[in-house]
């Protein structure tokens, strides 16, 4: 015969126990709370911007584009624009070929310069040169490059690679960083709270004892332990997001007006995937916290 | 079933006590026991080898078809729930009340929770603790707390009931009253065994058996 003990009258019993414990220890409990919140939430920040980088890497890849500024003799002859663009266009790899002249390329300019468009009405003439813009497939941009480079009548080739490279730096130092403080906050928060679990244990040693010498099961008598460690974690991960998405939100409040070209992925979306890495990560450090805890309940 | 079968059990404890010697008891359904002896002659002794609490050195003992032995932890585990215990020293938690402390000997028994309710309800009556239910049982008299440990013991309608010294400490009239209702749940499945240094409260005209412990070695001084 198993005993039952998961059912719904014994719920109350267990948030009770978990609740004198920390009535009992206000003063560790609010600590720890405290502290795996700040671990959590460094955690939640760097994902965070590791998240946001590669998002803006992604979008940014998925504009692949080339500008190819052409020499001063051939820009002003519609006709040899005309066929620099068809020979452009005969590379493989290059899908789509446009020409964006210089009125064009002075609107471009003022609409990502947005308010501060006024410089440019200190220039007498329209300083920006008309160029010839394509899409390409990215995986052919090695082979596609270096023919434009080959053309002649091309003066200078603008790409994005160098700002996607310095993008794909970034995130990828960020998910190292991300990796070192997952591991870093897996270890300090397994540390904290098996300690915290193990000082319970002590606390309580009398209680689980009598417990025994009635017959309950180990599991019974564990639980209110496992459930104490999910609530301290939890309570630190709550504590996080809510810190988290506040500097997000403010984040994103900052960089919206001076930045608006800068693709960020939207806001909600971000918290509350953030959030729920988070919150999980917690629970699960919790959970593991306690059972690493636990095995101090036996020795008595 | 036979409650109680010891042949030959000895306790010696590590530092070298011999706290019981060579101790030959067959306990059975209905039986009321009073083990009774002066302190240090080996009562508690007896009561923790019923529990697995200790076990024999030598001899063996089997309660409730439970052979106690070391590393039979499920079995003894089972055993515990069927056992009804009065501590000595009460073993109540602090913080608590007094029904939750009742109910706690019942929670990971197979019971619903109006059953677990009525049990503990129904103990508390007995002992006549009702008015007591929500108190904290830091806040109860000696004589109170060994109700409410008698009352946790019995809810759980336990097969046999293990009662250490549970007169200690209480004038005649209280102590009379908690072996009358110790004695009431006797019935014929079940049995109860008390220790008492207090042989005079023991009652002549009831049935009962009477064994004496002194120095760790058993004697019968009445067999029914
Ligand atoms: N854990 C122990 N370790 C060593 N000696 C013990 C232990 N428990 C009890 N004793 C000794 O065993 C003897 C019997 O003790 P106990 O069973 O408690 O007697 P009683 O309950 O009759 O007063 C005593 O001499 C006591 O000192
Ligand atoms: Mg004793």
């Amino acid at each position: 015969m198993k005993t039952v003990f998961f059912k719904a009258g014994n719920a109350g019993y267990f948030l009770n126990e978990v609740k004198t414990m920390i009535r009992l220890n206000v003063f560790s409990t609010t600590l720890t709370i405290l502290s795996t919140g700040l671990i959590f939430y460094i955690l939640a920040m760097i994902l965070s911007g590791w998240w946001v980088s590669s998002y803006v890497i992604k979008v940014v890849q998925g504009e692949a584009e080339i500008n190819v500024y052409l020499n001063e003799g051939i820009v002003n002859s519609t006709p040899e624009v005309q066929l620099m663009m068809e020979r452009i266009n005969g590379i493989e790899g290059v899908r789509a070929v446009r020409l964006v002249n210089q009125e064009e390329a002075y609107q471009r300019m003022a609409e990502v310069l947005g308010k501060e468009a006024k410089v440019l009405e200190k220039f007498e003439e329209n300083p920006f040169s008309a160029f010839v813009e394509l899409k390409i497939n990215l995986e052919a941009i090695d082979s596609v490059l270096d023919q434009l480079n080959q053309l002649v009548g091309v003066e200078h080739i603008r790409d994005n690679r160098d700002v996607l490279d310095r993008l794909r730096h970034i995130a990828g130092v960020l998910r190292l960083i991300g990796i070192l403080v997952v591991v870093a906050v897996g270890i300090s928060t397994l540390v904290i709270i098996s300690h915290i679990i193990r000082l319970g244990i002590a606390n309580n040693k009398e209680q689980i004892n009598t417990l025994r010498l009635l017959g309950a099961p180990e599991r019974f008598i564990a639980l209110p332990f496992l459930l104490e460690g999910l609530v301290l974690t939890l309570g630190g991960g709550i504590l996080a997001v809510a810190l988290a998405a506040f500097s997000l939100n403010y984040l994103y409040a900052q960089l919206a007006g001076p930045l608006p070209f800068i693709p960020l992925p939207p806001r909600e979306g971000l918290v509350a995937g953030m959030g729920i890495v988070v919150l999980s990560l917690s629970a699960v450090l919790g959970i593991v916290g306690s059972l690493l805890g636990l095995p101090s309940v036996k020795n008595d | 079933m036979t409650m109680i079968e010891a042949k030959g059990v000895c306790l010696r404890f590590p530092n070298g006590t011999k706290a019981l010697k060579d101790i030959d008891l067959f306990v059975k359904p209905g039986d009321m026991v009073y083990v009774t002896g002066p302190s240090g002659s080996g009562k508690t002794s007896l009561l923790k080898l019923f529990m697995g609490i200790e076990y024999p050195t030598s001899g063996s003992l089997k309660v409730l078809g439970q052979t106690m032995i070391q590393g039979q932890t499920a079995g003894i585990r089972r055993l515990r729930t069927i056992i009804g215990p009065v501590f000595q020293e009460f073993k109540l938690i602090d913080g608590r009340t007094v029904t939750e402390n009742v109910m706690l000997g019942m929670r990971f028994l197979n019971l619903t929770q109006d059953q677990l309710m009525e049990n503990a309800h129904h103990a508390l009556q007995k002992v006549g603790l009702e008015h007591k239910a929500h108190s904290l049982v830091e806040n109860l008299s000696w004589g109170e707390s060994q109700r409410v440990a008698i009352a946790r013991a019995v809810a759980r309608k336990p097969v046999l009931i293990l009662a250490d010294e549970p007169t200690g400490n209480l004038d005649k009239a209280n102590a009379l009253n908690i072996l009358e209702l110790l004695t009431s749940f006797i019935n014929d499945q079940t049995a109860v065994i008390i220790t008492t240094h207090a042989t005079h409260l023991i009652d002549a005209e009831k049935p009962c058996k009477v064994i004496r412990m002194d120095q760790g070695s058993l004697t019968w001084e009445r067999l029914g």
